[in-house]
């Protein structure tokens, strides 16, 4: 199975459908950028090509998952269709409408190139489609340099401001580094098992020619993917990137990247590298990443919490949350990986899913009123900028604070039962240090409380002694805000239906290249 | 009105939530803020009209629970909306029900600002204290137990006194810290469960009877740990000596509703938790941590106290005394006997009458002076002497005068402490002698504040010109002194409703089998405790 055959390439075992949220993607994107080219300006026209693009994807996104098993793989195994794939796919597809409704503002603004921004929003967004559908490490990377490219770019889309520009260089440079490290990792592992599909990955583990690549391998690609994903220690860059970029994009990025990288992270790890009984390669590395990842979620939730709460700047402040989440996230990424059981694994995968769902409503909500009231060039980002301004503004600040209680997890709000089904698959395995990850990791949620009520605080509870404002709420931001109101609601009062669809489609055999 | 008895506690829970929403609808088409209070006392007193139908004839499910009802929620963690009534949850539901009102009238021209934001605040914490009494699935009851932080966080922080900020987040905080190791414990039962029997659950009905017929066995140090997360939680809210210093912020604080419904309600959160699911889910933990609890409620009682004698602020005074009534009710529960047990019930339910009074009455002359120091007072029963007749007649029931409400609680915790085995040797004897040293420090405290504020000369002249009570004020305070005079005489009327809940939790908590007849850890006979009840109720 080490050997490419011929007939591979002859008949590439080409299957559009599964693609096919992809390529509607694409294809918009290709024609809105020439569109763009011939009439330039026109932000609302190519808004709303964006948004029909994503739900003609999104359509197609929900054919496939109509009939689980019809399209369950595809280009010889590179791209599956299960339901991590599928549940993430929605999270993308639903991060990036969000960001159009909410940058129009922005755009308005500031006279950004609506054009090309709307473009790299959705190569961006089919990036994070290919991080979640490949099967294959190089799907994957492709997958994540796509993405990465694209938001380099939107995060220095300020051209003329300096924080912005320092935002896309850092940006570039450590995420260029990052992927580095995947790619050896990557590299690695090919050498030690044979193959870059994870499938073959995980069936192989047992006769893997040097084992000790494997544990260097797997080293490498959970640097690169902490990374991504943010994970102390390889978070540093998160604050100031955040901070620097203006506030839709940094909305963006906290939600969808984030989530991209999780999949990928989630498809390599827990499926690639799982527990195969009687193998001592295998068992050695699955314990190793368990062990670090277990560790790293500990030192995640607490940094990220503790930072957040000094913080005086609200985008500072949600960017160390944001580090804190992937901290949560990752307390259900480890309860996956301990699985015992096929479904176990899944429930436990559709929680991560759940999760960033979860997440990415509040955050990207929390992102639209920060828009709002940052006003131009994101210039009232401070904690003194909300004083006492809950009842001159009610719309807005009731639901920021929804938003805040939905991230730190308050009951009735999609977050609370977004972090349920985190920590339970964790509690599961019952091992003392996973035991030890989920209290540290609730000791850290109500320490969030903290940082997450000071901004209801300033804006209820104290009084403003300066002129204020009230920001005028475009159409689309009032209606991302809307659904952003209503997803923290319903996926908090009747998670049970998203639920029971995001675990619908099981990812217990991706049919392996080998069998084809 | 068949749907309204099959529906009847969900009806309970959602209509102050709609209400809520009825008022901000209200708001966005009228404007007129002079209709809200009505319509929140409106909709407080249909709920509390509704929630007096609890008390007709009704017959309990197989699982010993009234007007029950069981609705999957979330199916993929087992997770139901399980309601229902005991005669233990009973009293607490209507409790809620009855202060709530009482709470809307007593801000009657109190609320100046934002007052749209604070009824609809007032409303959704209403509900969530009504989920909170009545849910039986454990994951639910989480639920509604943090989500009423969130309306008080709210009421102490914008309409609190000078310090709301601090007071308001350092409630928060303490309160979200101690249940969210809740949490961490509601989930590990649902694993404990689903290693025994293969199907996890959330359900307090199902774990409890899986408890009961062995299936789920939890003991050792799993046990403890489990029980002391709960009653961390627990006992953060109630709130126990170490954990109480929230307690006095808060209630100072907070606008006098807030008060009201803190003392009133929310502090019997941690006691009912603590009663319901402590007991009967770790009895084993339960028995053999009693002592901590006992020697931190006498600590609670005496140094409550004692801070309670020094405090130059009527309503700090007042909070310090609720930190002693609740070492009572703590203590009550802890000694494991009918008595002792029946006694923290209804100790629970008259404090909080009787604080929700005092609160009442201290708000009355706050509104007056804007001041609530003692020493600037003095010699006000000759100027208000109708207040001053419902302060001491209060503040008499506080102390526990026989034939008002305090005494029969306090009296029957402190016999069923005497007659306890909770703790080995005469060590429950000593317990109850220190227990006794506090209701004497609660007459010092009491009547020596009302001495200072009300007898002697009236030394300032600010308070010359004081009115007296107004009608809404009379009528505002005299279902509370009836209730004050009338649970003083005729306990049996609410005790009788909760015996047979309260001795079941008392057979499983003091690890009897199922339908056995002796106690085993019972020494005296049940009659001799039964027969000091009927003494005390007398």
């Amino acid at each position: 199975m080490n050997t490419i055959l011929l007939a591979d390439l002859v008949n590439p075992n080409v299957v559009i459908q599964t693609v096919l949220p992809e390529m509607v993607l694409a294809v918009t994107a290709i024609f809105i950028m020439v569109y763009d080219s011939y009439v330039p300006g026109k932000h609302r026209v190519t808004a709303t090509l964006s948004l029909i693009g994503l739900a003609a994807s999104s359509f197609a996104l929900y054919q496939l998952w109509s009939e689980p098993g019809v399209f369950a793989s595809g280009f010889n195994g590179m791209v599956v269709t299960d339901g991590l794939r599928l549940s993430f796919t929605a999270v993308f597809i639903l991060v990036a409408a969000l960001t159009i409704l909410i940058s129009s503002v922005w755009i308005d603004n500031e006279n950004v190139p609506a054009g090309e921004y709307h473009v790299l929003v959705l190569f961006a967004t089919i990036g994070m489609m290919f991080m979640a559908s490949g099967n294959d490490m190089v799907i994957i990377f492709l997958g994540v340099e796509t993405l990465s490219i694209a938001t380099y770019v939107m995060a220095g889309l300020r051209k003329t401001d300096l924080r912005s520009n320092e935002s896309a260089m850092k940006y570039f440079v450590l995420g260029s580094y990052a992927s580095a490290f995947l790619l050896y990792g990557m590299a690695l592992i090919y050498g030690a098992t044979g193959s870059t599909n994870i499938t073959e990955i995980a069936s192989s583990l047992d006769s893997a020619s040097f084992p000790a690549l494997l544990l260097v391998g797997g080293a490498m690609l959970l640097i690169g993917f902490g990374f991504k994903v943010a994970v102390v220690p390889f978070h540093v860059w998160t604050p100031d990137v955040y901070e620097g970029a203006p506030s839709p994009i940094t909305g963006f990025m906290a939600a969808g990247p984030k989530a991209a990288a999780f999949a990928s992270f989630l498809r390599v790890f827990v499926i690639g590298f799982p527990l195969v009984a009687g193998s001592v390669a295998a068992q050695y590395l699955h314990e190793t990443w368990i062990t670090a990842l277990a560790i790293i979620a500990i030192l995640t939730t607490t940094v990220g919490n503790l930072a957040a709460i000094v913080q005086n700047n609200v985008k500072r402040m949600l960017a160390y949350s944001s580090i804190a989440h992937a901290g949560y996230a990752l307390v259900g990424f480890v309860g996956a990986g301990v699985a015992t059981t096929i479904e176990g694994r899944n429930e436990a995968i559709a929680a991560v899913a759940f999760y960033m769902l979860t997440y990415s409503v509040a955050n990207l909500g929390a992102f639209a009123v920060l828009t709002l009231l940052a006003r131009k060039n994101d210039r009232r980002t401070e904690f003194e900028d909300y004083n006492g301004i809950g009842f001159k503004s009610p719309v807005l600040s009731f639901t920021l604070s929804l938003f805040m209680l939905s991230l730190l997890g308050l009951p009735l709000t999609a977050g609370f039962i977004g972090k349920v089904l985190v920590f339970r698959p964790a509690l599961e395995a019952g091992q003392t240090l996973l035991t030890v990850m989920v209290v540290v990791a609730v000791i850290n949620t109500a320490i969030s409380a903290y940082y997450y009520l000071r901004l209801i605080v300033v804006m209820f509870f104290r009084e403003r002694s300066t002129d204020w404002v009230v920001p005028k709420i475009p159409a689309a931001v009032g209606f991302a805000l809307l659904v952003a109101v209503l997803g923290v609601f319903y996926f908090g009062l009747f998670g049970n239906s998203v639920i029971r669809s995001f675990t619908s489609v099981p990812a217990e055999a991706p049919v392996s290249a080998s069998n084809r | 009105m068949d749907f309204i008895t099959e529906n009847l506690i969900t009806i309970l829970i959602l209509l102050p939530a709609f209400g809520a929403l009825a008022l901000i609808g209200h708001q966005l088409f009228w404007k007129e803020e002079a209709h809200l209070k009505w319509l929140t006392l409106a909709f407080t007193l249909v709920n509390f009209l509704i929630s007096l139908l609890l008390l007709g004839n009704s017959t309990a499910s197989a699982n010993g629970f009234f007007f029950e009802k069981n609705i999957p929620w979330i199916e993929a963690i087992n997770t139901n909306y399980h309601i229902g009534v005991d005669g233990f949850s009973l009293w607490l539901v209507i409790l809620t029900t009855f202060i709530m009102p009482i709470s809307v009238l007593s801000t009657w021209h109190a609320v100046e600002k934002r007052a749209p934001a604070f009824y609809v605040f007032l409303l959704l914490l209403e509900s969530a204290m009504l989920g909170v009494f009545v849910t039986l699935d454990l994951l639910v009851f989480y639920l509604f137990f943090e989500a009423s932080l969130i309306p008080m966080f709210f009421l102490i922080g914008i309409w609190g006194g000078k310090e709301r900020i601090y007071a308001a987040v350092k409630f928060f905080i303490f309160t979200a810290l101690g249940s969210l190791l809740m949490l961490v414990a509601i989930i590990a039962l649902y694993y404990l469960q689903l290693q025994a029997t293969g199907v996890g659950s959330f359900d307090y009905v199902v774990l409890l009877r899986s408890i009961q017929e062995g299936n789920l066995v939890i003991a050792g140090q799993a046990g403890t740990l489990l029980f002391l997360a709960f009653a961390l939680a627990f006992s953060i809210k109630v709130p126990l000596f170490p954990f109480h210093t929230w307690l006095p912020d808060a209630h100072t604080e907070a606008p006098t509703a807030g008060s009201v419904i803190l003392a009133g309600v929310l502090l019997k959160m941690g006691t009912y938790g603590l009663m319901r699911f402590n007991f009967t889910l770790f009895p084993e933990a339960s028995r053999e941590l009693a002592w901590i609890f006992i020697i931190l409620a006498i600590i609670g009682i005496i140094y409550g106290a004692l801070v309670a004698m020094v405090q130059p602020d009527i309503k700090r005074l007042v909070a310090y005394s609720s930190v002693a009534h609740m070492g009572f009710v703590i203590l009550g529960m802890f000694s494991f006997t009918e008595a002792g047990m029946q006694g923290a019930l209804y100790t629970m339910l008259s404090h909080g009458v009787t604080t929700g009074a005092l609160f009442l009455l201290v708000g009355f002359i706050y509104e007056r002076r804007h001041t609530r120091l003692i020493s600037e007072y003095g010699g006000l029963s000759g100027i208000m002497p109708v207040y001053a007749t419902f302060f001491v007649i209060t503040a008499m029931a506080s102390i526990g005068l026989p034939f008002l409400n305090g005494f029969v609680g306090e009296f029957m915790i402190m016999l069923g402490m005497w007659t306890s085995t909770a703790l080995s040797g005469n060590w429950n004897q000593i317990a109850t002698m220190l227990a006794g040293t506090g209701v004497v420090f609660a007459a010092v405290y009491l009547l020596w504040m009302v001495q200072r504020v009300f007898f002697g000369k009236l030394t300032n002249n600010k308070n010359k010109s004081l009115r007296d009570l107004d009608l809404r004020e009379i009528g505002l305070m005299a279902p509370l002194l009836f209730l004050m005079v009338f649970m003083g005489v005729y306990p049996s009327a609410f005790l009788s409703a909760s015996r047979d809940s309260v001795k079941e939790i008392q057979r499983i908590v003091s690890g009897d089998t199922k339908g056995g007849a002796v106690a085993r850890t019972r020494t005296k006979p049940p009659a001799a405790i039964t027969a000091g009840k009927e003494e005390a109720e007398k």
